[in-house]
């Protein structure tokens, strides 16, 4: 933890300013960033691989993102990477106020990547599902 | 110039005026799939019912040579016709004239038809395509736009005021809409916002397209400032109708009573399947309403804005009422932030327009979260409260599910003065869910239990059967009767009846203060 003194509009503050460290996926992952998107798996390259954060966490970039609507817990997903779905239909449930609830597709599309598993917990926002 | 030749001089004049921008621009116009503001009146108004008013209005200004320019009708087309045999006033833009834009006479014609249709109570429909203030006319302009927002205001809960978005609508233009009861807005071809992306593009280097950024998608699905999403003009203007259809005249008056060609006596028995056995399925709370009102006829009002909430109009043995319902295929049918606006302006809409309310609720709660609180869950929470509460309007209530804490309270219940609530025996009207209930009242027993797991599920168990039903609200009083589903309609129309006269009193007030 690093303490700062910030100057805004003649106002002082202290902040502190502590480094994430993303080491396997204890913390809820920071926003993933379209991960450098390695387009058709080159074989030939695992050595960047092992540094990029869970495989299963990267969102290809330009696919749209599904996202979890209130904190919950994934019940079911009915979707792998690569299959094509069509609006309305339902990708996953989230079990979240004592409902079950679908999450459905909000646009006809192909299933870009698929970012949680049975029983992850997700807050507001999280990334579920994408869409290309 | 004699009598034969000063008519011949009218008719000419008059032409002109029709012809608006000229044929380029309105061929121009029709190219980018907009009708022009007087098409957008025919389609609007009964066969050769439109009566224009102010035609020979023009510009007073001179600054910037505007004498120069020819400016048929100031840029706007006002006047009062019949749609479906009732009267209404519209101002419609034109936008083949100098861009539709507003100056000062352009603005005197509109405030003359507002005043027009608040006198004699009617609908007034402000269609919406224009560049803006008309930059040459300074202040004067700047007054305009005060002089409508103002009226706008002063007729909010008097007459229905509508308004079409049919092309720009941008900077202090968006608040005479704004304050306005409805808004329809067209794809592609419409846009509302206060700076545009340009503007936004240099101040905080966003790159946003006008579509993204105030289009008809955006306005219906994400800010809520629209209503409705039309995909033509003709398919927006025939939704115009069907709303107004299910309005009254005014404030004074009610909604047209239609005779209804449903039966009112009739059965619904598919509502008695239709709630599932386990309370964690979601069902779709829409077949619920399309089964109730009569023909299945149903106008969703904000159809892609917090779906979590539905509200719309509907009738019931021909007379109109607004229906409010939780919606627990969409967030489980959550109370949040938005769906709490939604439903707490409609119900004020409801309740000026003398329009009955109808809630059906099925809401397990608020919504949890630190961005919920931090955007003001609690204020916006509060309007729903407020609103109900506020409205004198018959309010019915039928409770078909889930009816917990303060979301029970909130959804027009008994305590804030529905006139009569109804329960389907599915009902389950408690503090809380019995999950969470039974985790702090039998907490010591679960911990002290051998399997505190297993102890968990009986306790559970426990409160639901003593607990989630509606017998318990009914015992009190606050659930007025226990139904059938299949008889939700014959009791809710024998309920509207029995309602029809109601009066209340309130103490008198200048107004109230609702937590905006």
């Amino acid at each position: 933890m690093k303490k700062f003194l910030i100057k805004v509009n003649g106002n002082q503050y202290e902040v502190e300013v502590e480094e994430v460290k993303v080491e396997g996926a204890a913390q809820p992952a920071p926003e993933v960033k379209a991960a450098p998107v390695a387009a058709p798996a080159p074989a030939a390259a695992p050595a960047p691989k092992a540094a990029a954060p869970k495989a299963e966490a990267a969102v290809p970039a330009g696919a749209a993102k599904v996202t979890a609507p209130m904190p919950g817990t994934i019940l079911k997903v009915n979707v792998n990477t690569g299959d094509t779905v069509k609006k309305g239909q339902v990708l996953l449930i989230l079990e979240a106020m004592k409902m079950e609830n679908e999450i459905v597709a909000p646009a006809d599309g192909k299933v870009a990547s698929v970012n949680v598993a049975k029983g992850s917990s997700v807050s507001v926002g999280d990334v579920l599902v994408s869409l290309a | 110039m004699n009598s034969i030749e000063k008519i011949k001089d009218l008719a000419e004049r008059k032409e002109k005026i029709e012809l608006g921008g000229g044929a380029d621009k309105i061929a121009k116009q029709h190219e980018s799939g907009k009708m022009t503001a007087r098409e957008r009146i025919d389609a609007l108004f009964d066969e050769n019912s439109f009566v224009e008013m102010d035609a020979f209005v023009e510009t007073r200004s001179t600054e910037f040579d505007m004498q120069k320019k020819k400016v048929p009708g100031d840029g706007v087309v006002t006047g009062y016709g019949s749609v479906n045999g009732r009267l209404v006033y519209v101002s419609s833009q034109d936008f083949t004239v100098i861009g539709g834009s507003l100056g000062e006479m352009h603005a005197k014609k509109i405030t003359k038809v507002m005043d027009m249709a608040l006198k004699m109570g009617a609908p007034f429909i402000s269609i919406n395509d224009s560049g803006g203030a008309r930059i040459e006319e300074g202040i004067d302009s700047l007054s305009g736009f005060g002089d409508i927002f103002y009226r706008n205001t002063l007729a909010s809960g008097v007459i229905p005021q509508i308004s079409v978005i049919m092309g720009p609508c941008a900077g202090g233009a968006v608040y005479s809409p704004a304050i306005t009861d409805f808004i329809f807005m067209v794809e592609n071809t419409s846009q509302m916002f206060i700076t545009g992306p340009q503007v936004i593009k240099t101040v905080t280097g966003e790159d946003v397209s006008f579509e993204t950024l105030g289009g008809a998608g955006t306005h219906n699905a994400v800010s809520g400032v629209a209503h409705f999403k039309s995909a033509s003009e003709m398919e927006c203007i025939e939704e115009i109708k069907r709303l107004i259809s299910f309005l009254p005249d005014n404030n004074l008056t009610d909604s047209p009573a239609y005779t209804a060609r449903d039966n009112m006596n009739r059965l619904v028995e598919e509502l008695d399947g239709m709630i599932p056995d386990e309370a964690n399925k979601p069902y779709d709370m829409m077949d619920i309403i399309t089964k109730i009102v009569d023909d299945g006829d149903f106008l969703e009002i904000q159809k892609y804005f917090a779906q979590n909430m539905i509200i719309g109009f509907g009738r019931l043995n021909g007379n109109t009422v607004g229906i409010v319902a939780n919606q627990p295929k969409n967030m489980a049918g959550v109370l949040d932030v938005n769906s709490s606006d939604k439903a707490a302006r409609f119900v004020r809409f409801c309740d000026a327009f003398n329009i009955p309310l109808i809630t059906l609720t099925d809401v397990p709660g608020y919504l949890p979260g630190v961005g919920q609180e931090h955007s003001g869950v609690i204020r916006h929470g509060a309007k729903l409260l407020y609103s109900f509460s506020e409205a004198t309007v018959p309010k019915i209530n039928v409770i078909v599910r889930k009816a917990y804490g303060g979301a029970y309270i909130a959804m027009n219940s008994k305590h804030l003065g529905a006139d009569m609530v109804l329960a389907w025996p599915s009902a389950e009207i408690a503090v809380m869910g019995p999950e969470g209930a039974a985790n702090i009242i039998f907490k010591k027993d679960i911990s002290a239990a051998a399997d505190p797991s297993e102890a968990r599920k009986a306790k559970i168990q426990e409160y639901r059967d003593k607990f989630s039903n509606p017998y318990i609200a009914a015992a009190r009083g606050y659930v007025d009767d226990v139904i059938q589903p299949s008889a939700t309609r014959i009791r809710l129309i024998n309920a509207l009846e029995m309602l029809a006269s109601k009066r209340e009193n309130r103490p008198s007030k200048k107004h109230g203060n609702i937590p905006l």
